[in-house]
């Protein structure tokens, strides 16, 4: 009853439920949102552009799960969102490098420059190899992988948020983690 | 040439420094500034945009609908003969021409 009556306030919008609601989630927004894109600058703007969605959307979240569970699914949806945005510009930007535009080839990706302050100066060259292999993967993989290994949710946590059983995330976390060792593998092995 | 062994010991080291990933605090401006972002923006566009409700634009766009077909049949009613006349006239050959001050003299 009472998240009903702050989901209520936020329907009629009052600036005080919004206020309590960012003060609720801003850090755990955030932490997804820089678990998919490893910059903090733009996952600070893509967590501004999920508490702008809940703002306009509020009034269709029909109370079929809970309010926190709706935000991360509008937090995955907002990232993901991002991501193929960068992902086209990055087409593009290759597109222009072969038609003369001196664009270096190694920064039309966007992994490739981490500006993640929680990972260490020496995990650096690791951690953006790694990102660039989790972005390979197909969306679904992706989504499960970063949610449960990059931003520590449970499976249950991650199975309501993509509206998906447990048994298929788990599936889809099974044949992540696999076709990330071959992508790294196949990566070393062209290293030389 | 590295060895498979070799590969996958840095695969291993990869997928072990997720853990090592630090918990990153947001900004602590960051309440502020969606806050400001959510209400100025929102009086904004409600100050603007309020008077023109759905039913208004709907009525516009009905009232621009009629004009246009309105328009368009009025541009299609122009007859052939209408139109030899007005080649006619332009050319000094109407016979409305006989009705100059001239002419009845």
């Amino acid at each position: 009853m009472e998240e009903q009556d702050f989901i209520n306030n936020l329907k009629t919008g009052q600036q005080f439920a919004y206020a309590k609601l960012i003060d609720d989630f801003q850090q755990k927004v955030f932490a997804t949102c820089i678990s998919f894109v490893p910059n903090k600058e733009d996952a600070e703007d893509i967590a501004q552009e999920v508490f702008v969605e809940v703002f306009n959307s509020i009034n269709k979240f029909k109370g079929d799960s809970k309010l926190s569970t709706w935000i991360y699914r509008i937090t995955t949806n907002k990232c993901l969102e991002f991501i193929r945005k960068k992902n086209t510009k990055k087409r593009f930007a290759f597109l222009q490098s072969i038609s003369g535009n001196e664009i270096p080839l190694d920064k039309t990706n966007y992994f490739t420059e981490i500006n993640h302050p929680g990972i260490l100066m020496e995990n650096k060259e690791t951690s953006a190899i790694l990102f660039r292999a989790i972005n390979q993967l197909p969306e679904a993989q992706r989504v499960v992988f970063t949610l449960h290994k990059v931003d520590d949710k449970s499976h249950e946590e991650i199975s309501e948020i993509l509206q998906k059983s447990v048994s298929s995330i788990e599936s889809l976390m099974f044949r992540a983690k696999k076709n990330l060792q071959v992508l790294l593998e196949n990566f070393y092995k062209n290293e030389l | 040439m590295k060895t498979t062994e070799d590969i996958k010991d840095r695969v291993t080291n990869i997928f072990d420094s997720i853990d090592a990933i630090e918990t990153v605090k947001v900004s602590p401006f960051f309440k502020d500034k969606t806050m400001q972002r959510l209400f100025n923006d929102k009086e904004e566009t409600i100050s603007f945009w309020n008077w023109f409700t759905p039913k208004l634009q709907l009525a516009t766009l009905v009232c621009f609908l009629i004009l246009n077909v309105i328009a368009f049949s009025q541009l299609n009613t122009s007859t052939y003969d209408e139109n030899v006349n007005q080649l006619a006239e332009s050319y000094g050959l109407s016979t409305s021409s006989e009705t100059s001050l001239l002419n009845q003299i």
